[in-house]
This record gives structure tokens, C-alpha cells and sequence, in this order.
């Protein structure tokens, strides 16, 4: 039905879609010989991942949580556990983290959702510190000296990989994937659950929807997301360590969200852009000088975007400029009813 | 029983200091119910004036504490309100939290640009005397900082309880509506309230300074130890935050003697969680 | 009384030893209206509240149906077709009028399978209710009455056959209790079974055929709007200081 009438409007919204991907896949042809920039791509692609992960407890059902950085780390740690001492293949392993980290969260976390506001938000960071100073005493783990994983032969099955490249690629694919889980989600029943939970647990519960139990199943979702960026940032990185659960790190994931705007579905995403690339770009030009000069940056811009633009940057845009460019590039009808 | 009693007096002593910080953090949230998570970098940037007026104008510690006081309190008051009044307009607790951790986050690294990540010392004439008082031996500018701590926390009570500023901060934390319909002026408060809160953080840090390191990061576990007073002793309760951090002092000294100071924060943290989530459930309860 | 919905069999509620009601008993006929009415502070929400599920009687039981659901949670209450109303209104501000909507006809009995038949069953709704042309508006910017709609809107798109409405006239101007009325008279003709509380006396008249009075926690009268207004008791602790209630 809908295929048959696309109008103007979304016909163009797609080549520009198809554009995006295309320019985003042939990139490590260009740069395939500078590692620094591919770097910060895959940086991009995974710390955003992390937020679009955070921004769907944080965001969409409004529990404040600051301890994601534990679950990644979890995540990282148990698939690496899983590749040295058992020698499992690290694609199973990761699965099997992101399982075991799912399952986890789920079940220890559940009595934490009896607290609500502030209490949470708290009750999340010490949770998150619990979990480093475990792993930080934790013989078998490798106590704070961390784990390296073994280098050797490129191999897909193994995910080792001499250049950046493949890193890049299965990186692209696993933001794709999660963004289009969100939009999913975003706009099915789960997330109508979520969403009236944010606005009012009360009203949730009056109308049928259980918040402990949508609460629960965000959060699974929510750190088995988590789980497979540490999996893959302990291939990456080919070492881990318990800093990487640092309460610092879980702040870290959730500026892109409210930077580009918790509301939206696509917030993580352009704050993560445009927040890690400034940023890494400062490191380079400044990081030997001035240490900690683009965490500043990060706290001014998330400042700045609180005080003048609390709905976000994609709140901000969605508002004013997308209407003009909408108007000048192309026709829109009023069959945008079915968005949002 | 010596070492018992040793460690007694050092949690009461690093408890003095939690709860001072928790009262500050008790009195923001009671006021404005926003959770202050940049408390422990205005202990940290309390720390760092104060080595820099003892560095620089050779001010003694203790007696650079009203200067401190000064302009911790400026700091707080155009803090409150460039940003935090504005934004506390948005109802959205969620930017009111990360707010407050922006603001932590920028004031640790500019203090990282500033003063580079080397830790840093005071030392005095009197840093290395001892006093000894029967089986239990002190410092004496832990001494003189465990008393200082006696002081400024009965001069809060006192504050709060008898002085008309105090009486309107009450008033607003338990009524905020009530408090605007009698004429007090609340965005007067708010200003008041944050300075006093990071005013009383910063002598934490001028108290501190003499016996521990100064370094960027040195507010994040006291910040955190912060809000875990708040929490145990009751958010808004300023008598429950002075006993929650004499508790948790005391919790940490005696833990770390029996089950080993690796296990310390494990065992704070689990405790915390344990009582938060038992609380809640018996809250539910009695519904 | 025939075939009652609701049937409350003595319940009580202590608040740290104070009684908010104390030993209240009444049934509610299945198909009419009926009205709870009293001073402020006589437990009217209370009650309410425990009817549905939002706490625990400290005593007493209460019955759907004649199935008994003292200790049922308020999320349980939907699939067994009661719906209610907070007398704080409370819409999901930072969302559109329709999205208000759209969870409760997901997660009532109307089942919605798709976002789509979803969708058209929450326009249904707010076309019964007036709100169609609201329906794109965030429903933070709305004015209360238009809020007070949704709040009705929201517990009729579950699909009740039982429905609690508190004090949904409240802070209405007479033009707009006039409208509200009418809306819930029509709700009611639909076939639905309402129960409300109620300060305006003129709603609670010409809507109600059967009408509860608390007082100080207890139930003092009951009847026909006719007779409960002239129960000499009922006057002197309630219409007696209507003028005051209402300054």
C-alpha cells in the first residue's frame, strides 16, 4: 500500500539514507592508511552504541543510570575470560557474555528497581563501583593488572585483525544494528511501556503496564547491548583492565544522549558524532600540552546544550532549521502524522 | 584493643569529614531536591586554594579558612545562579543531575590543566607533631582539624535553627509553596543555600589539606562517600547526615581492620546497596 | 441491590494510627452511576484508592464481580476491565496527545497488535471525547479541562467495563462541567459502570442514581441524590458548609 504512494518527500529521505550508508562503507578505502582516523570512527561507532544502550533505560523509560560503564566492562571481561582460560571462540564468547551480562543485570539489579529518582541514580554508581572492586580483587581475573588477549594470524573467526578496517566494518554494522533495534523498539509496544513509565509510573500501572517488569526487561536489553560493545572493545584493544568500569567511563556514555537530545532515538548518535570527533580532535592538537583539555570541552559543550538547549541539539534542530531545509530541499506532506 | 580503639578515632575522625560534606549535600537537596554530584570537586577545589594561599602568600592553613569560605561561597552563589536556577525551571531531573556532573567534570580537569596530575603536600611547623591521649596517639593537625570539625558543624546547627536565613532554608525544604506564599524570597535561597553547601565543602578541603594529598581527582571518592551518607541518613535530614557519616567512618576504619582494607570499599558499597534496597522494601510494607 | 459490580465489604485504613476509614461498606450497581460525596478529608480518596489497588485496606475486603481482588495490584485491574482517573491529573507532558493514549489501547483489552490499529483506536477515543483535534498537541501545553478529558480518554481507551473517576470537574468553569456532564453521561450510555467522586453537587444530582456519603472516614448516609440531600444529618456536616467548602 504505502510502497505504491511514496511521495517526494520520503523517496529523497531515502537516497539520502542510501547516500549516507554508502559514503560511511567506502571510507576505509580512503583512509585505510591513516589508523588515527579510523580510530576515531570506531571510537565513534562504539562509544555511541554505549549511549544509544544507556538512552534506552536513561532516555526512554527515565531511569538515570551511571554505572553502564560497569556492565561494558563486565561484558569485556567475561568474553575474555571466556577467549584465555577456556578457549572458546571469541564470536561465542561474546554471545555467551552478552548472556551472562543480560542474566546478571537482570537478576542482581531487579530489587534495585524498587528505587526510584535519585535513589536510583545512586544505587546504579555503587552497584557499577561494586562490580570494579570485585574484579579488582579477583585473582583469577587478573586483579588490577587486567587481561591481554593473544595476538597472532588475521582471522575472522578469531576476530583478529591486522588493520582497522574489518574493526571499522563490524563496528558500522553493530551501530546499524542497535539503532534499528531502537527505532524498533522506540515504536512498538515495549516502548510505549517505557516511554508512559518515564512520564508516570502511576499512570502505567492504572492502565495495566507492570514498570518493575518493563523496567527489568529494558535494563537486560539494555546491558546485553552493553556487554557485546565490551566484548568487542576487549577484541579491539586486545587488553582490559578494571579501570574501564571507572564511574567516569558510564558519564562518558551518556553525554551524546543528552548532548544530541535523550528524546530522539537518533540523540546518541549525532551527539556521539559530533562530541567525539571534537574531542579527539583537540586531544591531538592539545592532548601533549594540556591533559584532560577535551573533557573540559565535554563539560562546556554538555553545560552550554543544558542551560540554552535542555531538549538537546535534535530537539533543537527538529524545531527550527529541519523545517527550512525540509521546505527548501524538498515537498512535505501532511502524511508526517505517522513519525514521531 | 589499642588498634581497636586507634581506628575508632580515625573513622570518627574521616567520619567528621563525610558528614560535614553530606550536611552540605543535605541542605542543597532539602532546598532544591537536586543532587549535588560536583560536591566532592568543590572539596577538592576547597584543597587547592588552600595550598595555593599557603604556597604563594604563605597563609597558614587554618587561618586561610575564612578566605576559603569566601570564595567558595562566591563560586556556589554564580554557579546557582548562571546555571543551576535557570535550568531548575525545566522540571527535568534528568538534566538537573548531569548538570552537576558537567560541572564536576569541568572542575576536575581544569584542575588537572592548572595544577597537572602531581599530588601535592602542605607541611608546617607543627605537620609532624603527635599529641598523645592515654593509649591513642594523633597528629596534631588532625587534632586541631577534628576540632575544627566539632565547631563548624554545632555553628550549622546553630545556624539553621536560630538565624532568620537559617529558619527560611527550613522553611523552603519543607515547603517550598508555603515558604514563597509567606514572601520569602526562594531564588535569594537557592543562592544562599548552594553557596553555604560548597562554603562548607571547601573547609572540608581546608581541614583536609594538611594531612592528605591534593590532586584532581581527590573530591570523587569523597563525593560519592558524600551522597552515601545523604542516603543512609535520609535525603533533606541534616541530623541524619551527621550520624550516617560518623557511621560510615567508622564502618570503613573497622572494616578495613577486620576483613582487610582491599575489601573496604566492597564492603561500603554492598552495605549501601543492602540498606537502600531493605529500606524501600520495608517502606512498601507498611504502604 | 441486583447484580453488584463492586462490592465493598467493611474496609478499613490506618495511616501510622490514624484512621482515614473506618468500617465502610456499599455495593455499585453494574450499568448505573454512583456518586461518593463528602467534606474534604473524609476519606473519599482514600477509599478510592483502595478500591483501586493503589493501596492495601488495612481491613476488609472488596469484591469485582464477586471475585475478590482486596490484594490485586493496579496493573491487574485492566484486563479485568476497570479503569480510573487520578484527581491530580497526570498526562505524559512530553508527549503528543495521541501517544497518551496509544499505550493504554496496547495494554488495555483492546489488545492492540500493531502501532497502527493502536493508533486508530486512540483517534477513536479522542474523537468520543472531543480531543481529536488536539490530538498532535504535547499534553503539557493543554489546559485543564482538556486534561481532565485525557484522563478520561486514557482509562476508556483499556476498554473498562468499570470506570473510577476523581473529581474530573474540579477547577472546571460551569460552561465546562456543563460539557463534562455530558461526556461521562455519554460514557456511561455506552455501557460502561461509573463510580465518582465529586464537590460540585449539581454533577453529582443530575448524574448520579445512587449516591454514598463519608464522613470523618465513615459512611453516614446513602441513597437517591434525593434522599441523601435531605438526611438531616448529611445536611448539617456537608451542604451545611457547602458555602464555606466552596469560598
Amino acid at each position: 500500500m504505502k510502497t505504491s504512494t511514496l511521495t517526494p518527500y520520503a523517496i529523497r529521505k531515502r537516497i539520502a539514507i542510501v547516500l549516507l550508508l554508502t559514503i560511511l562503507a567506502v571510507i576505509p578505502l580512503f583512509l585505510s592508511r591513516q589508523p588515527y582516523v579510523m580510530n576515531v570512527f570506531i571510537l565513534i561507532f562504539y562509544t555511541s552504541t554505549m549511549s544509544m544502550a544507556w538512552n534506552l533505560l536513561g532516555g526512554m523509560t527515565g531511569q538515570n543510570s551511571l554505572g553502564h560503564a560497569a556492565y561494558m566492562g563486565l561484558g569485556a571481561y567475561v568474553a575474555a575470560l571466556f577467549v584465555t582460560k577456556a578457549g572458546l571462540n571469541p564470536w561465542l564468547s561474546m554471545l555467551l557474555s552478552m548472556l551472562i551480562v543480560g542474566g546478571l543485570a537482570g537478576i542482581v539489579f531487579y530489587p534495585c528497581f524498587l528505587l526510584k529518582g535519585p535513589y536510583f541514580t545512586l544505587v546504579s554508581i555503587a552497584f557499577g563501583e561494586t562490580i570494579r572492586q570485585f574484579v579488582i580483587n579477583w585473582d583469577f581475573a587478573g586483579k588490577a593488572t587486567g587481561i591481554s588477549l593473544p595476538f597472532g594470524a588475521e582471522s575472522f573467526l578469531e576476530f583478529r585483525f591486522m588493520s582497522k578496517a574489518p574493526y571499522y566494518y563490524i563496528g558500522l554494522i553493530m551501530i546499524i544494528g542497535v539503532y534499528l533495534l531502537m527505532r524498533k523498539i522506540s515504536k512498538s509496544k515495549f516502548g510505549f511501556a517505557l516511554r508512559t513509565i518515564r512520564e508516570d509510573e502511576d499512570v502505567a500501572s492504572a492502565i495495566g503496564i507492570k514498570p518493575m517488569k518493563y523496567k527489568v526487561y529494558a535494563l537486560i536489553v539494555s546491558s546485553m547491548i552493553a556487554a557485546m560493545v565490551g566484548s568487542f572493545y576487549a577484541y579491539y584493544n586486545r587488553y582490559i583492565d578494571p579501570d574501564l568500569m571507572l564511574q567516569s567511563y558510564s558519564v562518558e556514555f551518556v553525554l551524546p544522549a543528552i548532548v544530541g537530545g535523550a528524546a530522539f532515538v537518533e540523540g546518541p548518535l549525532v551527539g556521539g558524532a559530533i562530541l567525539i570527533t571534537l574531542s579527539e580532535f583537540l586531544r591531538n592538537e592539545f592532548g601533549a600540552i594540556l591533559p584532560g583539555i577535551n573533557l573540559i570541552l565535554y563539560a562546556v559543550v554538555l553545560l552550554v546544550v543544558i542551560r540554552f538547549r535542555p531538549v538537546g541539539l535534535l530537539g533543537w534542530f527538529s524545531e527550527s532549521k529541519l523545517k527550512k531545509m525540509i521546505d527548501v530541499k524538498i515537498l512535505k506532506k501532511s502524511e508526517k502524522d505517522e513519525e514521531v | 584493643m589499642e588498634i581497636f580503639l586507634q581506628a575508632c578515632v580515625n573513622g570518627l575522625l574521616i567520619g567528621g569529614f563525610y558528614s560535614l560534606m553530606g550536611m552540605g549535600q543535605n541542605i542543597i537537596f532539602g532546598v532544591m531536591k537536586i543532587i549535588n554530584f560536583c560536591h566532592g570537586e568543590m572539596l577538592m577545589i576547597g584543597m587547592y586554594l588552600t595550598y595555593v594561599f599557603n604556597t604563594y602568600l604563605g597563609l597558614d592553613p587554618y587561618l586561610s579558612i575564612p578566605l576559603v569560605v569566601v570564595c567558595m561561597f562566591a563560586l556556589g552563589a554564580l554557579i546557582q545562579h548562571t546555571l543551576i536556577t535557570p535550568s531548575l525551571g525545566t522540571k527535568s531531573f534528568t538534566n538537573l543531575l548531569f548538570l552537576t556532573v558537567g560541572l564536576g567534570m569541568l572542575f576536575q580537569n581544569l584542575a588537572l590543566v592548572i595544577f597537572s596530575p602531581n599530588y601535592r603536600t602542605i607541611t608546617t611547623s607543627y605537620s609532624s607533631k603527635t599529641l598523645s591521649l592515654g593509649p591513642i596517639t594523633m597528629s596534631l593537625p588532625k587534632m586541631i582539624s577534628f576540632i575544627g570539625l566539632i565547631i563548624v558543624t554545632i555553628a550549622l546547627f546553630w545556624f539553621l535553627k536560630y538565624t532568620s536565613t537559617g529558619k527560611k532554608i527550613r522553611a523552603v525544604s519543607q515547603n517550598p509553596i508555603g515558604a514563597e506564599v509567606v514572601g520569602i524570597n526562594s531564588k535569594r535561597i537557592y543562592i544562599i543555600t548552594y553557596g553555604l553547601g560548597c562554603a562548607l565543602a571547601g573547609i572540608a578541603g581546608a581541614l583536609l589539606t594538611l594531612f592528605y594529598m591534593v590532586y584532581p581527582m581527590v573530591g570523587a571518592s569523597f563525593s560519592f562517600k558524600a551522597l552515601i551518607v545523604v542516603v543512609v541518613g535520609g535525603f533533606g535530614s541534616i541530623q541524619g547526615a551527621f550520624f550516617a557519616g560518623i557511621f560510615l567512618g567508622l564502618l570503613e576504619t573497622l572494616s578495613s581492620l577486620i576483613v582487610g582494607p582491599t575489601y573496604r570499599d566492597l564492603t561500603v558499597f554492598v552495605t549501601f546497596i543492602v540498606i537502600l534496597v531493605v529500606r524501600q522494601m520495608i517502606k512498601m510494607r507498611r504502604r | 441491590m441486583e447484580n453488584p459490580i463492586i462490592k465493598v465489604e467493611s474496609i478499613t485504613k490506618n495511616f501510622k494510627g490514624l484512621k482515614a476509614v473506618s468500617d465502610v461498606s456499599f455495593e455499585i450497581r453494574s450499568g448505573a452511576i454512583t456518586g461518593m460525596i463528602g467534606p474534604n478529608g473524609a476519606g473519599k480518596s482514600t477509599t478510592f484508592n483502595m478500591i483501586c489497588g493503589y493501596y492495601p485496606p488495612s481491613n476488609g475486603k472488596i469484591f469485582y464481580k464477586g471475585e475478590e481482588i482486596t490484594h490485586k495490584h493496579p496493573y491487574e485491574y485492566t484486563n479485568m476491565g476497570i479503569a480510573r482517573t487520578f484527581q491530580i491529573m497526570k498526562p505524559l507532558g512530553n508527549l503528543p496527545v495521541v501517544d497518551n493514549v496509544v499505550p493504554s489501547a496496547y495494554f488495555g483489552r483492546y489488545g492492540a497488535k500493531s502501532l497502527k490499529e493502536a493508533r486508530e483506536i486512540a483517534l477513536d477515543v479522542l474523537n468520543f471525547t472531543g480531543l481529536y483535534e488536539k490530538r498532535k498537541v504535547l499534553a503539557k501545553d493543554m489546559g485543564t479541562p482538556d486534561q481532565k478529558r485525557l484522563e478520561m480518554a486514557r482509562a476508556l481507551a483499556t476498554k473498562p467495563e468499570m470506570l473510577f473517576l476523581d473529581e474530573v470537574m474540579a477547577g472546571l468553569n460551569p460552561a465546562e462541567t456543563e460539557s463534562a456532564i455530558e461526556l461521562i453521561r455519554k460514557i456511561n450510555d455506552s455501557g460502561v459502570t461509573i463510580f465518582l467522586i465529586e464537590h460540585i453537587m449539581k454533577a453529582v444530582v443530575s448524574l448520579c442514581e445512587h449516591v454514598i456519603v463519608l464522613h470523618h472516614g465513615e459512611k453516614i448516609s446513602e441513597g437517591t441524590p434525593e434522599e441523601v440531600m435531605n438526611d438531616p444529618y448529611v445536611m448539617e456536616v456537608y451542604l451545611g458548609k457547602k458555602g464555606e467548602n466552596n469560598a
